[in-house]
């Protein structure tokens, strides 16, 4: 064991394989940095330019990008309100109220320690428990992923900021939308209207690029009318004092364990690990009603969560050979080219090889760390350029990003739709987070519902009691809807409700 | 002095707007000239070929392609482009491709779906609407169950599954795709009847064999091959013509006397009315990319067989798979109830 680890450490701790580390680092954060490059993408471009290296060095250059392009993720969410990647959603919920107050430097050192520590944590469990974890993944068959989806649907009423009704409707939006494609189970095609771009469904990442980025471009024009020439943007300190460290810590913990636990079980990444964190921890703290509006308690919670599913994708990617994640899944493809095969053999066979990636990725993760505190300073510059430069700017990148997810016009139009028909909704007083909700776990809950309920002979009672950990999740759903109903009067004669600019 | 500086200073600005004209004219010349002579030349290719793919990044599809394409691009000279254009199981991708100018810049990665596609009703493309080049590699379907799982060959469970009518639940990547349908022949030609849980890919079908969840998987022979290694999942049957190098000691679905099974593959075409001086060359630079050890590395580490099939024998091979899904794909799917 401890000959492996140090066998495992030695053979990265090599001039060149940091090198390649750096240099995926960097790679990643400017694809995670930039909405609708993601990091899947990276690796997947990257991974022919590995043929040519050793595996060591491939591997590295590979982890650095997965590692470096989640927490870059967060940095256009702070700034311009666009999630870098669907994990960096609830970031923007905090971070970007944060910015506006003229705190962008301490959001983005936050998103900087805090992404890190989600990942180094993550990791860590991954070198000690990768199996009794990965067993705990497996258990999650289509009755628990339909309950998860369900949990997470309930948090509607915690992401809507007060506004329970137009929070609810706002969701069933996102669910409709999300309808919309072939049939999980029997392929046919609903409201596709006949066109074969609408078969997978309406692409995810055009929609949140618009309804987070250009909703916020077109509220900005309307409201710009009537505002006077404001003074340039500050972006303040990078560093978190103590005090505010120490207010962190609860809202951390809990993103790191939710994240991790999310992050482990395939099909259920950093977006939907994010959100449940962020409103678990606005549930733990005694300020509840900052978030949404630029607390640091919910930045922390989100950033933590949505790098910890790192750790926890990878485990399983590792130990049963099967991918958590859209990147994961590309990664175990770049190993087999690099003559590695991911599964439990690797944990008999070459015990080295794995605390090789161990060491890999918590040496990426430091890394990234550094380079987010270190560009702080420069990159948050970018707020102070005139409003106009940066809503072309935002239209650009968005345009841009849609385009080259699968490299489809169609999704631009998409984009357009979605910031139109956010910024109507804005407009109106709609809260947008349920929809993002409806819209992630619509999908998840539709065809594992219907999975579970031909697991279960059409039985509609069996398939949500049979499995104690799918009742238990049902029940706390339950709860999660119901309570916040029963307090509300009370809390509403105290104060005003709290709203979520999300 | 005044004015003279003036004319001066207008005399410069007009000299070197001219200047920067004449410089622009020329320049225009000659990248005219260059791409002209670029494209007419005669010598194919001259410039970049895009190479469209029909996955997202990361897959097998994409691998594949993004492999070919570096090997092709040693032989060939230029550089090759990768693309990807997923969506509608590649229908989005092959129409693309087919209504692309027939110059031999613009390629796609053909796999298994451009005979199904036209079957499932998603797009007008087949192998007759355009150009075939070469297929390079074969994978074969496999049924797998748990390692504690009471049946130990394809006989046993065969009988199991006759016994207890649609007792035995089986997940797969999801209706309509390749091993969807394998499943389905092998229901046809061994007259048993399973219960169906599609899934999103194969490796979240996996995981719910691994997890307990369902009784057995039909997947790609590479996709399960890790776990089968670890001995914690069990190969039935390989449903091929002859016996997979991934899986030596399985029979497969011809050895046990019931002739289905339609593997995946994966090949290259063109837009219809490609020269042929040009597939030529295309073909000429897949096939000494097929020849290199590193190709045939690959195929062992993804479970692909490498196979090669020409221009001639590839358009024969796919011409007979589109006849037998616009046959068997509306029956098959008419199994069930």
């Amino acid at each position: 064991m401890m000959i492996d680890l140090f066998e495992g450490l030695l053979a990265v701790l090599q001039w060149k394989v940091l090198g390649f580390l750096a240099v995926g680092v960097l790679l990643g954060v400017i694809f995670g940095a930039l909405p609708g490059l993601t990091a899947t993408m990276g690796v997947a471009v990257l991974t022919p330019l590995t043929f040519w290296v050793s595996p060591e060095q491939g591997l590295a250059m590979l982890l650095g990008i997965y590692c470096g392009a989640i927490p870059a993720g967060g940095i256009p969410a702070i700034l311009i309100n666009v999630p870098g990647t669907p994990a960096s959603i609830a970031t923007a919920w905090d971070g970007y109220p944060l910015a506006k107050r003229g705190e962008a430097g301490l959001a983005l050192g936050i998103n900087a320690l805090m992404s890190g520590l989600g990942q180094l944590v993550s990791i860590f469990f991954l070198a000690v428990a990768a199996f009794p974890i990965a067993r705990f993944a497996l258990k999650f068959g289509p009755a628990e992923y339909f309950a998860l989806a369900v949990f997470g649907i309930s948090l509607m009423a915690g992401v809507s900021g007060g506004r329970v009704v137009k929070g609810m409707l706002a969701g069933a939006l996102g669910l409709a939308v999300a309808m919309i494609g072939l049939d999980p189970i029997t392929a046919y095609p609903r409201y596709t209207y006949g066109r074969a771009e609408f078969m997978d469904g309406i692409a995810f990442v055009p929609v949140m690029i618009g309804l987070f980025g250009l909703t916020e471009v077109f509220a900005q024009i309307s409201d710009h009318v009537k505002k006077t020439e404001a003074e340039p943007a500050k972006i303040g300190r990078i560093w978190p004092r103590w005090q505010e460290l120490r207010r962190m810590w609860p809202a951390a913990t809990a993103g790191v364990g939710i994240g991790t636990a999310v992050g482990v079980i395939p099909a259920a990444g950093g977006d939907i690990g994010s959100v449940i964190a962020w409103d678990q921890a606005r549930r733990l703290s005694r300020n509840k009603d900052q978030f949404g509006k630029g607390s640091i308690e919910g930045l922390a919670a989100s950033c933590t969560s949505s790098n910890s599913t790192v750790g926890g994708s990878m485990t399983t990617m590792l130990a049963l050979g099967i991918p958590g994640d859209a990147p994961a899944a590309v990664l175990i493809g770049a190993l087999l080219i690099h003559g590695i095969q991911p599964g439990p053999l690797l944990f008999r066979d070459h015990r080295d090889f794995v605390f090789s990636i161990v060491f890999l990725m918590m040496f990426a993760a430091v890394l990234a760390m550094v380079i987010g505190l270190v560009g702080a300073k420069p990159v948050a510059r970018v707020i102070r350029l005139p409003d106009p430069w940066i809503w072309v700017g935002i239209i650009l990148i968005g345009v841009v990003g849609s385009f080259a997810l699968s490299n489809s016009l169609t999704d631009v139009w998409v984009m357009f739709a979605a910031g139109l028909i956010g910024f109507a909704l804005r407009k109106a007083d709609f809260p947008l987070g349920p929809l993002v909700l409806g819209l992630i776990l619509g999908p998840m809950m539709e065809s594992n519902l219907r999975r579970a309920l031909i697991l279960n002979r059409d039985d509609w009672f069996g398939t949500l009691t049979n499995s104690p950990l799918a009742l238990f999740l049902l029940i706390a759903a339950m709860a999660s809807l119901v309570l916040p109903l029963l307090k509300q009067p009370r809390k509403q004669a105290k104060q005003p409700s709290p709203r979520v600019e999300a | 002095m005044n004015n003279v500086r003036q004319h001066a200073s207008w005399r410069k600005g007009r000299s070197w707007a001219a200047r920067r004209q004449a410089a622009l004219v020329l320049l225009l010349t000659f990248a005219g000239l260059l791409a002209a002579c670029s494209r007419r030349d005669g010598s194919y290719p001259s410039s970049e070929i895009k190479l469209i793919v029909q996955a997202s990044p990361g897959g097998l599809s994409d691998t594949v392609s993004r492999f070919m394409a570096s090997l092709l691009e040693r032989e060939l000279g230029v550089p090759v482009v990768c693309v990807n254009r997923p969506g509608a199981s590649g229908a989005l991708a092959f129409s693309y491709v087919v209504r692309r100018p027939a110059d031999g810049y613009t390629i796609g990665h053909a796999p298994v779906e451009i005979c199904v596609v036209r079957a499932l009703g998603y797009a007008d493309v087949g192998p007759d609407n355009m150009e075939l080049i070469s297929l390079v590699a074969k994978s074969p379907a496999v049924l797998v169950v748990r390692e504690d799982a009471p049946w130990n060959s394809f006989a046993e469970f065969v009988a199991a599954a006759a016994v207890k009518p649609g007792g035995l639940i089986m997940a797969h990547s999801g209706t309509g795709s390749i091993w969807h349908f394998n499943a389905l022949l092998m229901e046809q030609a061994t007259g048993i009847r399973v219960t169906y849980v599609p899934y999103g890919g194969s490796s979240a079908a996996l995981a719910s064999l691994l997890g307990g969840h369902v009784d057995c998987v039909v997947a790609g022979a590479g996709e399960a091959i890790a776990n089968v290694q670890a001995g914690v999942l069990k190969p039935l049957a390989v449903f091929d013509e002859q016996r997979s190098r991934l899986y030596a000691g399985v029979p497969t679905s011809h050895e046990l006397g019931y002739g289905f099974g339609v593997p995946a593959w994966s090949g290259f075409f063109a837009p219809k009315g490609v020269p042929a001086a040009m597939l030529e060359r295309l073909a000429q630079g897949f096939r000494a990319g097929f020849a290199t050890d590193e190709w045939h590395k690959l195929c062992r580490e993804r479970g692909m067989e490498s196979v090669y099939m020409d221009r001639e024998e590839f358009r024969a091979f796919a011409v007979v798979q589109a006849e037998f899904f616009r046959t068997e794909v509306p029956k098959l799917l008419t199994l069930k109830r």
